[in-house]
């Protein structure tokens, strides 16, 4: 009770003041919570949404799971072989200093408008972080454990599964989180710059139209979305690492 | 299993960098002895175990165990005991049990069965075997540990300060329990311990190496009757004066 008391307020509160900047309004054509659910299960209803949505996951598989499959290697191999590590974290270390969305019009260039685009520009969002965290993991393992196994005869093939990939495994997790808000992020800004497709045209699209409420509407999809997408990671992460728990 | 064997260490040195750590050890440790090794804080004691378990590569001299000359890890005589416990916290007691044997390619149900044995031996069956290392006391992680080395049937058991991080009752129990291990067992123990009364209440006989760089100062006989830990040794003037005998040489080394 006390619980859903305390994550029901925020939501309540934010509702309200959704509410009230929609009374006043704060600009013009500025829709209620109601209204954009109206417009929300009419675009639900009209099936625009759910197409646009499969053509943005679409991006976003594509997106994250490349720097998936390519991060957490990566990071591992930076950390097992510590040359690969001090010359690729500079690399990485600048792909996250710098502002990534100014690499757009680069991509555009390079893959044109397209899927492609879309997902390299997810990819290059989400990566950095996905391989630090995995690199980060690696150099957490305890020197200690590493003996422990040693003086078991382990070879270095079981060093590695055994106790590199295990003591890695919650900080790769950690990433994987990051890594895909920072997907989502990156699908946005790619749609919302370059796409003649999926979310980021509907929201687009309905904003030259003054459909705010169904511009409205997307972005509450996308938030949701990508809370969902989230929660999920999150469940996953709790389950495999049950053993921290005390 | 065959019986337990001895270790012979001759004339090992090691240096790191610009650290000498062990000068020209010698020891002979007999089959079924129990030895401990006392000395100051950072003399070389982690270092010789780790010399004798072939984690540590010594600069000279040979260290043999049984028949084996040492010349890297893995060797199948010897287990380690870490004072951290060096435990696997992402797995339970049962798979930290299993860890060794899992190591050196056992098959499963192999694996279950020893480590069952073993938790058994160091009571922490039942329950216990499903628990998590952050699920249990220091006392206990220790046990686990005791476990995974003794899953592998060892005959020599090298323990580096196992309860040096364990609060003082649960040691004088561990302490209890590992005696009866030991004379259940038959295995050669080497202890590092900087407790002079754990030194003397466990070992045949203490050998004491001087600060760095170590050397062999002193070896000192514990000629106390056992079992020690039915005998209340602990309450004799004689153990109180071995106590004190083993000060005053490690007063006098200072
Ligand atoms: N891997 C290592 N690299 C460099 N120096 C080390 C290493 N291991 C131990 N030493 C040094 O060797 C000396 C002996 O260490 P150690 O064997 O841990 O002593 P003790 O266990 O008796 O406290 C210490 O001065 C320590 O700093
Ligand atoms: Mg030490």
């Amino acid at each position: 009770m006390k619980r859903w008391l305390l994550r029901g307020t925020p939501l309540v509160a934010f509702l309200a003041l959704w509410q009230w900047a929609a009374w006043v309004p704060v600009s013009f054509n500025f829709p209620t919570p109601w209204q954009t659910l109206v417009a929300l299960s009419e675009l639900l209803g009209s099936g625009a949404l759910l197409q646009a949505t499969a053509t943005s996951l679409q991006s976003l598989v594509l997106g994250f799971g490349a720097a998936m499959v390519i991060g957490v290697p990566l990071g591992l191999l930076m950390g097992v072989v510590r040359g690969v590590g001090r010359v690729a974290r500079v690399y990485l270390d600048l792909l996250i200093a710098l502002p990534s969305a100014a690499l757009i019009p680069l991509v555009i260039l390079s893959f044109g408008i397209s899927i492609v685009s879309s997902a390299v520009i997810i990819f290059v969002f989400s990566v950095p972080f996905i391989t630090m965290n995995a690199y980060g993991g690696v150099r957490d393992t305890r020197p200690r454990l590493v003996e422990m196994a040693r003086s078991f005869g382990a070879s270095w093939g079981k060093l590695f599964t055994r106790i590199v990939v295990p003591s890695a495994a919650p900080m790769i997790l950690a990433g994987l989180r990051l890594g895909l808000s920072r997907a989502f992020l990156g699908l946005i800004v790619a749609e919302l710059l370059l796409s003649p497709f999926g979310l980021g045209k509907l929201i687009m699209i309905s904003r030259s139209m003054f459909e705010h409420d169904k511009m409205f509407a997307t972005v509450l999809w996308t938030l949701v979305l990508s809370g969902v997408a989230l929660a999920v990671l999150a469940r996953v992460e709790t389950r495999l690492l049950r053993w921290r728990a005390g | 299993m065959t019986g337990p064997v001895g270790i012979a260490i001759e004339g090992v040195s090691k240096r790191f960098g610009a650290v000498q750590a062990l000068v020209d050890i010698d020891i002979h440790v007999k089959a079924g002895e129990f030895l401990a090794l006392i000395g100051p804080s950072g003399c070389g004691k982690t270092t010789l175990l780790k010399c004798v378990s072939g984690l540590v590569a010594a600069d000279g001299g040979r260290i043999v165990v049984g028949s084996r000359t040492v010349t890297g890890p893995g060797g199948r005589e010897a287990s380690l005991v870490f004072q951290d416990f060096a435990l696997l916290p992402w797995a339970t007691a049962r798979e930290n049990a299993e860890f060794g044997l899992l190591l050196r390619g056992a098959p499963a149900a192999e694996r279950t069965a020893a480590a069952r044995q073993a938790l058994a031996k160091v009571g922490l069956a039942g329950s216990f075997e499903d628990a998590y290392p952050s699920q249990l006391s220091g006392g206990m992680q220790q046990r686990v540990g005791l476990a995974r080395a003794l899953a592998v049937n060892p005959q020599v058991l090298l323990m580096d300060e196992p309860f040096a991080s364990i609060d003082e009752q649960t040691r004088r129990i561990l302490q209890d329990d590992l005696l009866r291990l030991w004379s259940d067992e038959r295995k050669t123990v080497v202890l590092v311990t900087h407790s002079m009364e754990e030194a003397i209440y466990l070992s045949d006989r203490v050998v004491v190496l001087s600060p760095r760089p170590g050397r062999v100062h002193r070896a000192l006989d514990v000629p106390l009757p056992r079992p020690r830990e039915a005998l209340d040794v602990r309450a004799s003037a004689e153990f109180a004066r071995l106590v004190d005998e083993l000060w005053q040489i490690l007063k006098k080394m200072q």
